[in-house]
């Protein structure tokens, strides 16, 4: 089953001089598939996972989120769909260094209805399944950055997503850090979950099922 | 994102940034405290007139003559009046400079301050906002000249302003004040510059209960009644002179036929004491709204500061919210990207700017209060209506919203993708 679809993804940036950053890009990803994209810096990587992650929309072509066209979809349905399919893990973790590692990781849920006692709850659960439910009341500034990225996979799966999203996951790790994320990435795809992530490593490529190498703005 | 959310993470904010919010809160608190003060002073004032109003009798009219006036004249006078009107004469006030209280008093004793009113029995008809123990003046006293008398007795307990300013002065204790209010006087023998009377009557002003009548018609100073006639008759020497004002007041119940008392009043003294007689008519009703407007105007003023206080603060909300706006763009891609819609960053922004609003309107009543308590001329009988509590507090909160508004709008307005690659 696909997940995500592209068709002729196109991206243009405007300025004094347009700048053509995904090119007609096509790509189709399946339920349960673990892809790393590559490529050098400015190849189009982020701005084609930015578009997969909803946060950015394309010039032209076609994008489908399991099976829902999100051309035309207004700001609060395409919010929707994010929140509710959409798992991100980002290289600088983007965690909030004011709430605990519990709040943290409830943060995406609290934009759901759900009650609080449960957020809670699914919060300490998702803690513990990243290892980290003796740190629930620390801040992220009381973490090791491997610790923070740990806490970025937990909410990542706060709302269920079908599909997670890592923009170079292992960027700001030492290696045992970046060896203990890549495990737990690896392990969350055992599970079913469908993974594009974006890394300038190769050694980390070879672990995933497919990679799709970029360059200037088209898949090679 | 629910209400109890966007309130805690609205007040972290506020807490971990505690001195930028308390000077965006400050120009609101200021432009509250202007607000309070002048709703709190206000309501009180129509509150007052109202009372005021009621006790005063509808359709009255007030005026002095020169010249002591005879129960003939009295009975005159009142069939020229509207039909059902009350009219009573008061004379001028005599000073007590000595008196005996039942052997109780020396005699000799200065009573500074203490003043003798001769009444008619319809002197009670309005402003009487006492309790009464005993009888008042009745006409049988008028006519028998009797030697009674009616005290007024101050409550022992008067709630007095902590700071005494030099004007509060002639508000002090007199021997007599003190004397009455300590002991029992009823049915007793008082002497007053020699002359004797028995006291039929007292009248207490419980201090719980509201003095609804204006300033100048209260008694600061111990205040006795003795029939009118009975006054001119024991003090002859005072009463010959030809300066011994009497009141004269009328009440017609009627708002609508008080000119037309007026007019008689005019004409019967022209009649009895020639066409050099001009009294002066103070007609109550205008009196009241006089008041009422010099209230409204020297408030208005404050008003004015209040609302340019608001403005300022208001202004200071927007800079705020703008300057956090920037400094958090990052987190409101992050906040984007895990779901967040615009209209949640929208509200976490407007409430955060609410919040401040709020912190800054319960500053501003705390400063208001103490303001009513130091700067307004009576707090004795000051209330504080749940009306000003909660107009006060939506007027921050509403100015809070409006001047967030926009900033907010601007954050929301951002794009998740752009607002996650700002740094």
């Amino acid at each position: 089953m696909v997940i995500a679809e592209c068709k002729n993804l196109i991206k243009i940036y405007s300025g004094a001089q347009d700048f053509r950053a995904l090119d007609e890009v096509s790509l189709s990803i399946n339920q349960g598939e673990f892809v790393s994209i590559m490529g050098p810096s400015g190849c189009g990587k982020s701005t084609l996972l930015n578009i997969l992650g909803l946060l950015d929309e394309p010039t032209g072509g076609e994008y489908l989120l399991n099976g829902t066209p999100t051309a035309k979809l207004s700001d609060a349905k395409r919010t929707r769909l994010r929140r509710d399919s959409i798992g991100f893990i980002f290289q600088s973790f983007n965690l909030m260094p004011k709430l605990s590692v519990q709040e943290n990781i409830a943060l995406p849920m609290r934009y759901t209805q759900r009650p609080r006692a449960e957020i809670l709850e699914r919060a300490r659960q998702l803690a513990a399944r990243v290892g980290l439910e003796d740190k629930l009341l620390n801040t992220p500034l009381q973490l090791s950055g491997g610790q923070c990225q740990r806490v970025a996979c937990a909410r990542a799966l706060a709302n269920e997503p079908s599909l997670i999203l890592a923009d170079e996951p292992t960027g700001n790790l030492d290696s045992k850090a970046s060896t203990d994320i890549l495990a737990l990435l690896k392990e969350l795809n055992d599970g079913g979950m469908t993974i594009i992530m974006v890394t300038h490593d190769p050694k980390i490529a070879a672990g995933t099922h497919r990679t799709i190498h970029m360059k200037d703005g088209k898949i090679v | 994102m629910k209400l109890p959310d966007l309130l805690s993470t609205g007040w972290a904010e506020i807490w971990a940034h505690k001195m930028r919010s308390f000077l965006s809160f400050f120009a609101i608190a200021i432009g509250i405290a202007t607000f309070f003060y002048t709703l709190s002073v206000l309501s009180q004032a129509y509150r007052h007139l109202q009372k005021t109003s009621s006790v005063a009798g509808a359709g009255r009219v007030e005026t002095t003559t020169r010249h002591p006036l005879t129960l003939p004249q009295y009975k005159d006078l009142l069939a020229r009046l509207p039909e059902n009107s009350s009219l009573s004469f008061r004379t001028d006030d005599h000073f007590v400079q000595e008196g005996t209280w039942n052997s109780l008093y020396h005699r000799g004793t200065q009573l500074v301050g203490a003043r003798i009113y001769g009444v008619l029995p319809t002197w009670q008809d309005v402003d009487f906002v006492y309790e009464l123990e005993g009888r008042f003046i009745n006409w049988k006293d008028v006519e028998n000249k009797h030697q009674v008398i009616v005290l007024t007795v101050f409550p022992r307990e008067v709630k007095e302003r902590k700071t005494r300013f030099w004007w509060d002065q002639d508000n002090k204790n007199t021997p007599v004040k003190d004397y009455t209010t300590h002991h029992h006087l009823l049915n007793q023998q008082v002497t007053l510059n020699d002359q004797t009377f028995t006291v039929v009557g007292l009248l207490h002003l419980p201090p719980e209960r509201q003095d609804a009548r204006l300033p100048q018609n209260r008694e600061f100073v111990p205040t006795m009644y003795i029939p009118y006639t009975t006054w001119h008759h024991v003090y002859p020497s005072f009463s010959e002179e030809n300066n011994t004002p009497t009141d004269i007041r009328v009440v017609t119940g009627k708002e609508s036929t008080a000119r037309l008392a007026g007019k008689a009043l005019t004409g019967y003294l022209r009649s009895q004491f020639g066409p050099d007689e001009k009294p002066e008519l103070n007609f109550f009703r205008e009196k009241v709204e006089e008041k009422l407007k010099d209230a409204r105007k020297s408030l208005n003023n404050m008003l004015f500061m209040g609302l340019i206080a608001m403005i300022a603060g208001g202004i200071g909300i927007m800079n705020v919210t703008m300057a956090v706006i920037f400094s958090r763009t990052k987190e409101i891609g992050i906040r984007r990207a895990l779901g967040a819609s615009r209209q949640d960053i929208l509200f976490q922004f407007l409430v955060e700017a609410m919040l401040l609003g709020l912190c800054g309107a319960c500053a501003g009543m705390v400063l208001g209060y103490m303001a009513v308590l130091h700067l307004a001329e009576d707090t004795s009988q000051m209330t504080f209506s749940w009306w000003v509590i909660a107009l006060s507090v939506l007027i921050a909160i509403v100015t809070s919203f409006l001047f967030a508004l926009y900033p907010a709008w601007q954050a929301a307005k951002l794009k998740p993708v752009d607002a996650l690659k700002y740094e």
